[in-house]
């Protein structure tokens, strides 16, 4: 129990008071001279059980009456919130709310979802509890902002669910920061998430980082989170993995393919009614639903023949949580497979510019531009896809620029120079040359993943039928792809978290290897990294919300998406917006419905040392967090006081008889 | 009687005279010395006919009835009841509990009330009084007599009764049912703080010994009432051990141990034929003992 007013509990020891005046009675005793002795030694023979009790009774509820009447008027209040007071009243509260389309999610026999629940009792339990300062930090903004009375949190625009996921390690950073700018005094930190996995980032690093600067907080701050980690088994989520639009004959048809998954795994088979929306016109699939997930290929949409672009919507029926019903995307005639080669001499990379220039799809056009590296600042990156470098590792801001590229999402090749350089990409760099007296084969390569993957008729790719007369070893963390007999790789890939960097071990030379004359390997490799780098030019029109970081805020005009909608939370919430000549489709993270709930173990692990409570409640709830009972306590009181009045009440005597 | 006398502390000669009105009558035939107001056991001279007997060779031809012979032709004494006086010999109770009083009188200042108007009447109608005072041993036993100077004897030893010591009532009555001749008027003045079955045994010897056995039986209100509000601390009269006790917590059952006593004590008086009577400290004493005097009356008979 918490109390409002957890000074006055000093009073408590008053409730001594009966006892203390019962032993000082006990010690004002009176002596009288007394004859009829024979039925006081007969008195005290008899069991005294039921009076002794009855008298241990009287003295437990007058305790208690006074216990009551203290706890009362110290305004206690009722609420799963162990020890919310226990430090007395915060002096600034900050409150994280976790706006991620999860918690969109409502009760059972509810309309309320998690987020509006979870503001409301926070509203109330805030206008209770009282604090000097309250601030709101919500995950979507991850700005701090003042509010002026907890009523102000159900009006604030965070307490509405957006479309980006939420970053909690960030959303925890921010509430640091602001408790280190502001020099805030006594803190109070209110959490309200669903614990969604991919939210909580447990396995980040930063939580460990968050945990010793919070530590270091002299001032004290208790986290309580408020947690709604209730899955709906029955959800359903839709989820677009990929739009193309293709020209038949003279019209065009667009090919959607999307993936319907449920949260509570099999169940029974349903039949979901898919809606498209393309420019306003619908249409309607309906689609068995009987496993866990469920992907539709390539649905063909028969469009207008003069309609190259355009933006489209999939939904299914609203169930309990409505921000996964739906997924915008946005279709444009595929962009120019547009492949930069950096090449000291234009004849030496001709092999790699063939490979780049035939276009397995005749439809799609390919463009290929040899340049020296010092033209490197010319390019427009915009619509890269590949960029083969066959020149010494670039630096300074030629490295910048590529690294640039390949933060976008473009994927980079590096062949080695005529004479390697101590420069480093990526962490990595070319050594030296080795010659072998004999052409080395590829010992052993990748045929699962990546660029020499099996075809997909499950074919090997005839790559152990190169042969390698020279190769330049490679120095740094790498994975490697092919592996030359010897141990050097062949190709390997650099890490990196977007985008792909691999490294070739030798040229098209035919004086290093056999790649231009036994073309294959090449060809697929060279094209493989294309396709992957004009797919992440496509994706530049699907982004996730939260992360889309496209032009400027004041040219966002949304297109299609929720009616109501303030403009600066249209980079959060779902949608199609045009930015400047662009238009863009923004969508959840499908990663969101993917998540599983956070274990408690791990939870507690990352509020390891904090002073931390947990309160679990479920949307719609209608329990207040934070309730005063303080009539709850009079109510107690009065009842010790009539009980003990009650006991008080003297026996009726019995009749001694009359004289005879 | 009282006027050529010093006065004592327990007469109160108004109270005196106005129950002289009643006489004090036994319950049952008495066996005096000489003539009196109550019934004896034998055949006398006093003018209640009692029954006709058939004359028999030495009887006294003064007391044949000619008119039954001339009925009958038959001879007849005519007999008549013996008027005699009694014995009454009051047993005061002098222990220690005796000097208990809640509302200023105590038992024992109660108990010569009673004992010197008794004392008083007894004499008065020419009956013998005697005393005897009891608390561990016999204090004082003065046999019944019934000249006015051994009530002033008897006056004299009842002033300076003293409520000392534990009570031994019972075997003090046994010892007095054997000592005291029969058939006399026995009133038994005490708070009777006994095992009431050894009091009821006490009775039955008094009984057996045809003896007519009155009984005054004084309680405080404060005994009957206990109604202390703060802790006490009981020190015995009779120089037992004291005892600390929390009225609250112990009254219920003081009143159930007090109750249980008066019920047994009731039953064996009742069964005893015992004239019993329960005094309360804060009764005026006059209209007990008129209580007491007239119940006899009603019972024995006024001659």
């Amino acid at each position: 129990m918490s109390f409002l007013q957890p000074l006055l509990l000093a009073a408590l020891p008053l409730a001594a008071l009966p006892i203390i005046i019962h032993l000082i009675n006990q010690r004002r005793f009176q002596t009288i001279d007394w004859g009829a002795m024979r039925f006081l030694f007969e008195a005290t023979r008899m069991s005294r059980g039921y009076a002794r009790i009855r008298q241990w009774l009287i003295l437990l509820f007058r305790v208690l009456a006074i216990t009551a009447l203290v706890i009362a008027v110290s305004r206690p209040l009722a609420s799963g919130w162990v020890g919310l007071m226990g430090g007395g009243r915060a002096d600034t509260t900050l409150v994280l709310i976790d706006r991620s389309p999860s918690m969109m999610q409502q009760g059972t026999g509810t309309v309320s979802s998690k987020i509006e629940t979870a503001v409301s009792q926070l509203s109330q339990a805030l206008a209770t509890l009282g604090s000097s300062r309250l601030v709101v930090i919500d995950s979507a903004a991850r700005e701090p902002q003042e509010l002026s009375s907890p009523e102000m949190l159900a009006q604030s625009p965070a307490a509405t669910a957006t479309s980006a996921s939420a970053d909690l390690p960030a959303l925890l950073q921010a509430a640091h920061d602001y408790i280190k700018s502001n020099r805030t005094g006594q803190t109070d930190i209110w959490i309200c998430s669903d614990l969604r996995a991919n939210d909580w980032d447990a396995e980040s690093g930063r939580w460990k980082s968050l945990r010793d600067s919070f530590l270091e907080f002299k001032q004290g701050v208790r986290f309580h989170l408020l947690a709604y980690p209730e899955l709906d088994p029955e959800n359903v989520a839709i989820e677009v993995t990929n739009v193309r639009r293709q020209k038949v004959g003279d019209s065009g048809v667009l090919l959607v393919s999307l993936r319907l998954s449920r949260t509570g795994g099999d169940g029974a088979k349903r039949r979901l009614p898919v809606s498209f929306e393309i420019d306003g016109a619908r249409s309607e699939i309906p689609v068995d639903l009987a496993t866990k997930e469920i992907e539709i290929k390539d649905h063909p949409i028969p469009l207008e023949s003069d309609r190259v672009r355009g933006w489209g919507r999939v939904s299914i029926p609203a169930d309990r949580n409505s921000a996964d019903d739906e997924f915008y995307f946005v279709f444009d005639e595929p962009p120019p497979r547009r492949t930069i080669i950096v090449a000291d001499q234009e004849q030496e990379v001709r092999p790699l510019t063939l490979a780049a220039e035939i276009s397995p799809d005749p439809a799609a056009q390919s463009v290929v531009e040899v340049i020296q590296p010092s033209q490197l600042s010319t390019i427009d990156w915009s619509d890269v896809a590949l960029l083969l470098w066959h020149s010494p590792l670039p630096e300074a801001e030629a490295a910048t620029e590529v690294e640039a590229y390949i933060e976008r999402g473009g994927r980079v090749m590096f062949f080695p120079p005529a004479a390697p350089s101590a420069a480093k990409f990526a962490g990595l760099s070319w050594e030296s040359w080795v010659d072998s007296p004999e052409p080395l084969r590829v010992q052993s390569w990748r045929g699962d993943q990546d660029l020499w993957a099996r075809a997909q008729s499950g074919a090997a790719l005839p790559v152990g039928e190169l042969l390698i007369q020279r190769h330049c070893q490679l120095a740094g963390e790498f994975t490697a792809l092919a592996t030359l007999a010897g141990g050097d790789p062949l190709l390997a890939r650099a890490p990196t978290p977007r985008g792909g960097i691999y490294f070739c071990a030798t040229t098209c030379s035919p004086r290093d290897s056999s790649l231009a004359t036994n073309g294959v390997a090449l060809y697929v490799a060279v094209q493989r990294a294309l396709m992957a780098g004009t797919a992440e030019l496509v994706n530049t029109s699907q982004l996730v919300a939260g992360h889309a970081d496209v032009g400027e805020r004041a040219e966002w005009t949304q297109v299609a998406g929720p009616e109501i909608l303030l403009s600066n939370e249209f980079s959060y919430q779902a949608g199609v917006y045009a930015v400047g000549e662009r238009t863009i489709a923004l969508n959840r993270d499908p990663a969101e419905e993917r998540a599983g709930v956070l274990s408690d173990s791990r939870l507690k692990e990352l509020f390891r040392g904090l002073d931390f409570h947990r309160v679990d409640d479920q949307a719609g709830s209608v329990r207040s967090l934070a309730q005063e009972i303080w009539r709850l306590s009079l109510a107690g009181m009065l009842t010790a006081m009539v009980l003990e009045a009650a006991l008080c009440l003297p026996k009726r005597r019995l009749e001694t008889g009359e004289p005879a | 009687m009282l006027s050529e006398r010093r006065s004592r502390s327990f007469i109160d000669p108004q109270v005196l005279s106005r129950l002289a009105a009643v006489p004090l009558c036994a319950r049952r035939p008495m066996q005096g010395s000489v003539s009196g107001r109550h019934t004896s056991p034998h055949r006398g001279a006093s003018v209640e006919f009692a029954e006709y007997r058939k004359y028999v060779p030495g009887d006294d031809l003064r007391r044949l009835d000619w008119r039954a012979h001339g009925r009958t032709d038959r001879f007849y004494v005519k007999e008549f009841q013996a008027d005699t006086n009694l014995r009454c010999c009051v047993v005061l109770d002098t222990s220690g509990s005796m000097g208990f009083g809640s509302g200023g009188v105590t038992k024992i200042a109660y108990a010569k009330r009673i004992a010197g108007a008794i004392s008083y009447l007894a004499a008065q109608q020419g009956d013998a009084v005697g005393l005897a005072c009891v608390a561990e041993r016999m204090v004082t036993d003065i046999p019944p007599r019934r000249n006015p100077a051994h009530l002033s004897v008897l006056f004299d030893l009842l002033e300076r009764a003293k409520p000392e010591g534990e009570t031994q009532l019972v075997p003090l009555l046994h010892q007095l049912a054997e000592t005291i001749r029969q058939r006399a008027l026995i009133v038994v003045i005490s708070d009777f703080f006994a095992d009431p079955a050894q009091v009821r045994e006490c009775f039955e010897h008094l009984r057996f010994r045809k003896h007519d056995v009155a009984a005054f039986h004084l309680l405080d209100p404060l005994e009957l009432g206990f109604t202390f509000q703060r802790p006490m601390r009981f020190i015995d009269l009779e120089g037992g051990p004291a005892i600390f006790a929390e009225p609250n917590d112990i009254a219920d059952r003081y009143h159930r141990a007090l109750h249980r006593y008066l019920e047994t004590l009731r039953k064996a008086v009742v069964e005893t034929a015992v004239d019993y009577h329960r005094v309360h400290l804060d009764e005026d004493y006059e209209p007990v003992l008129m209580r007491f005097l007239v119940g006899r009356t009603r019972v024995g008979g006024v001659r």
